[in-house]
């Protein structure tokens, strides 16, 4: 094969071989059975590690797209018809390394061979075997710190019992700001500014003094009505002056009391809120530390929020990982498609093809779970990154019927990415005749709370359009067994709420969760709420009744000085309304009055 | 090293017709820059077996150009995009897009296209430029290097101290 090749040293060149001539100088035909030969060697250590290949590179794909180890026993390359085989694959759950997310016995593909070379993975026939859930690991899957998700529930509501203890009122008002106090300091610095006020302008305003001058003008005017015809003309001129500064006098007087009475009004307005604030500081008090109606909602939410949030966070989890194999991220550039391949090595064009497939695609996968309650089965359609270039989006459907402990399981959906601008996709759930066995609802120390058994009918339909989520479950337990933890110096509520939940035999609970992936609430409503509300209705009266007049009693005391403090400036005020009407009564009296008062009533003009 | 040092001075230094050996780095330059699993490396294999390359030529080749793709690989990358997007040529990528075989090549890769059409370009300006060198060091270097410590040293390294 080398016979050209130099035999020589750089230190003593050999002697050139016999060099062929002709055509034989630049071709060497044995060359064309080294080429065959090599060829076939590389085929062959190809065929003797494809199998490696591929479980090498299923693994670790698989494993940085889970988080955690993803293993593969074996995998089966076979040419006449091309397939693959995997067996033995599991995936651990990324937050229990010692814990398999899903194991699978069996994954057989069946495959377009010529798009193949196409760079296309056409998958015409997918079975799956096996699938289990949750399955023991003998080693952890746990490749090293994982980020805490992101997911999570808006404003979850913690189990907290409520306590048979009265609050301790000194304690509630050492550190509770009464708003009775406040509003009686903020109106009572405000009545003695307007009482200052109206001072500066009681002595601005006509008083008893310029009233008398007006009595000594008034006076001197009779007098001089007494001294014939001229005396008689100056003083209707003067009456007429008279009359006038009267007037406006009491005009000035009149205004400024229509004014202290409109601003008293309103004073008077506030006075009589501030004395019924003691009343509104009590109610906001004993509905914030007393057992309530809305403590008690929140305590059932509480029960049943914890393990129907943890369900859905898992869910989500999932979903999200799911994400990125759901949608390729091609990208346009003119008329072409830029798409990065996963090895990250340069980039991939796609051009307009004459009959578009999408680079990845399994029709069909027929899926077969071995669920602990028996054999679920289901078909997965058209699974692929590409859903545009397919037109097509993935559609599932499972069921499994006659069950142990769970009567009948519908599931079916569709994951749609046609249209990658706005994505939605759907499910829609329907188990009958559940049984539900060993269901941690609370776990804390005060009051542990398990299902122990119940039948359940459960309707999930969910949908997530974009970032917006939307799912509405409805359930009904039946032949419930409620099982509680409570100790024996438990107080009265405890002991209350142990026996209403041990005595619950049915259940209906309905949830509405609404919100994004890594955001969403669930509102939540059930006939629990009603079962406390009748379980402690007497410990509630009766440590409401306690609290509350204790309570009463607290801020009476507290609030009795400001309020009378108060009183006594609104008292002050009232005063100065008092001096103005006794001013306006006395510009009138000296407008109408008789001789008594000396007014302009006692003067005769003639005229 | 060393002994790819020596290889090559003994290749460049016998009596191998200048055009096999140039030819030799030529196509090392192609298998070298683009990827090594593609569809026309196993062409060029065939080229190499048939025609009369100096194997030793290419194989030092092959190192060599491996190892600087490394470097060179945003350079094919950009040369393949640009090549890949240009309006004009649209028709033409369209048609070799829907042939099995050139998918099968993979062309629509950048660094496949990038790397496959600078060394294309370089194949013949550098085949011609080799077969000029190796004629000079032969004309006037050979003797000397033949007469320097590093050779005597090489010799001695490959064949002891006797040789």
């Amino acid at each position: 094969m080398t016979g050209d090749r130099a035999s020589s040293t750089p230190a003593a060149p050999p002697k050139s071989p016999q060099k062929p001539a002709g055509a034989g100088r630049w071709i060497r035909w044995p060359g064309v059975i080294a080429f065959a030969v090599v060829t076939v060697l590389l085929a062959a250590v190809w065929w003797l590690l494809v199998d490696g290949m591929i479980e090498c590179a299923i693994e670790r794909a698989g494993t940085q797209a889970v988080g955690a180890k993803v293993e593969l026993a074996a995998a089966d390359l076979t040419l006449l018809p091309l397939g693959l085989t995997l067996n033995g694959l599991q995936v651990t759950d990324p937050d229990e390394p010692m814990t398999n997310a899903v194991e699978v016995q069996r994954i057989s593909f069946l495959m377009d061979g010529l798009n193949l070379l196409r760079r296309k993975v056409i998958v015409n026939e997918m079975t799956v075997d096996g699938v289990r859930f949750g399955t023991p690991r003998k080693t952890s899957g746990a490749i090293g710190k994982q980020e805490p998700g992101v997911i999570q529930m808006v404003a979850k509501t913690k189990f907290v019992l409520p306590s048979a203890q009265i609050p301790d009122v000194k304690e509630i008002l050492a550190k509770e700001e009464l708003r009775s106090l406040k509003l009686a300091e903020t109106l009572r610095a405000d009545i003695q500014a307007e009482q200052e006020r109206w001072k500066q302008q009681l002595a601005e305003l006509p008083n008893k003094a310029k009233f008398d001058e007006y009595r000594q003008r008034l006076d001197k005017l009779k007098s001089a009505g007494k001294g014939g015809l001229g005396g008689i003309v100056g003083g209707a001129g003067e009456a007429t002056a008279i009359q006038k500064d009267i007037s406006q006098d009491l005009e000035k007087i009149t205004t400024a009391k229509k004014t202290f009475d409109s601003n008293l009004a309103r004073i008077r307005e506030r006075m009589d809120g501030a004395t019924k604030a003691p009343e509104e500081d009590l109610r906001r008090l004993r509905d914030k530390y007393a057992l309530s109606p809305q403590g008690l909602a929140n305590m059932s939410s509480a029960l049943i929020e914890g393990p129907l949030g943890d369900r859905i966070e898992t869910a989500l989890r999932w979903y999200a990982k799911l994400q990125p194999y759901l949608q390729s991220g091609g990208e346009r550039k003119g008329n072409v498609e830029v798409v990065t391949p996963l090895r990250g090595r340069g980039v991939d064009v796609r051009f307009k093809e004459q009959a578009p497939l999408p680079d990845v695609l399994v029709r069909t996968a027929k899926v077969g779970m071995d669920l602990s309650a028996g054999l679920v089965s289901g078909t997965i359609r058209n699974i692929t990154p590409d859903q545009p270039v397919l037109g097509a989006p993935t559609t599932f459907e499972f069921a499994g019927d006659k069950l142990t402990g769970l009567q009948s399981l519908k599931l079916s959906g569709e994951i749609n990415r046609v249209d990658q601008a706005s994505p939605h996709d759907a499910a829609t759930l329907n188990v009958r005749g559940y049984r539900l066995l060993n269901l941690p609802l609370s776990t804390d120390d005060s009051l542990p709370v398990f299902v122990k058994e119940a039948l359940t009918d459960l309707d999930l339909k969910a949908g997530l359009r974009g970032e917006a989520l939307d799912a509405n479950l409805a359930a009904t337990l039946q032949s419930v067994q409620v099982t509680t933890g409570v100790k024996p110096d438990a107080d009265a509520v405890a002991k209350a709420v142990a026996s209403a939940l041990s005595d619950i035999k049915s259940l209906h609970v309905k949830a509405d969760i609404t919100g994004t992936v890594t955001h969403y609430a669930v509102r939540l409503s059930s006939d629990l709420d009603q079962v406390l509300k009748q379980a402690l209705g007497k410990q509630m009266q009766e440590q409401m009744g306690k609290f509350e007049s204790k309570l009463r009693t607290a801020i009476a005391g507290k609030a009795a000085k400001p309020l009378a403090d108060l009183r006594s400036s609104f008292g002050g005020l009232a005063g100065i309304g008092d001096d103005l009407a006794h001013r306006v009564q006395q510009a009138a009296g000296l407008t109408k009055g008789g001789g008594k008062d000396g007014g302009l009533g006692g003067l005769k003009l003639p005229f | 090293m060393i002994r790819a040092v020596y290889k090559l001075l003994q290749v460049i230094g016998s009596e191998t017709e200048p055009g096999q050996i140039s030819l030799g780095f030529a196509f090392a330059l192609i298998a070298g820059f683009t990827p090594l699993v593609s569809l026309h490396n196993l062409l060029l294999l065939f080229l190499i077996l048939v025609l009369r390359v100096n194997l030793s030529a290419f194989f030092l080749g092959l190192a060599f150009f491996s190892g600087v793709a490394y470097l060179l690989d945003p350079v094919f990358h950009r040369v393949g995009l640009a090549v890949l997007t240009a309006g004009p040529l649209e028709g033409l990528w369209t048609t070799l897009y829907n042939s099995t075989l050139w998918r099968l090549e993979g062309f629509n890769n950048s660094i496949v296209m990038g790397s496959l059409i600078v060394s294309l370009l370089l194949f013949v300006p550098f085949y011609l430029v080799s077969n000029r060198l190796i004629l000079k060091y032969r004309e006037h270097f050979l003797a000397w290097v033949q007469k320097t410590k590093l050779v005597h040293v090489l010799n001695i390294l490959r064949y002891g101290a006797g040789s």
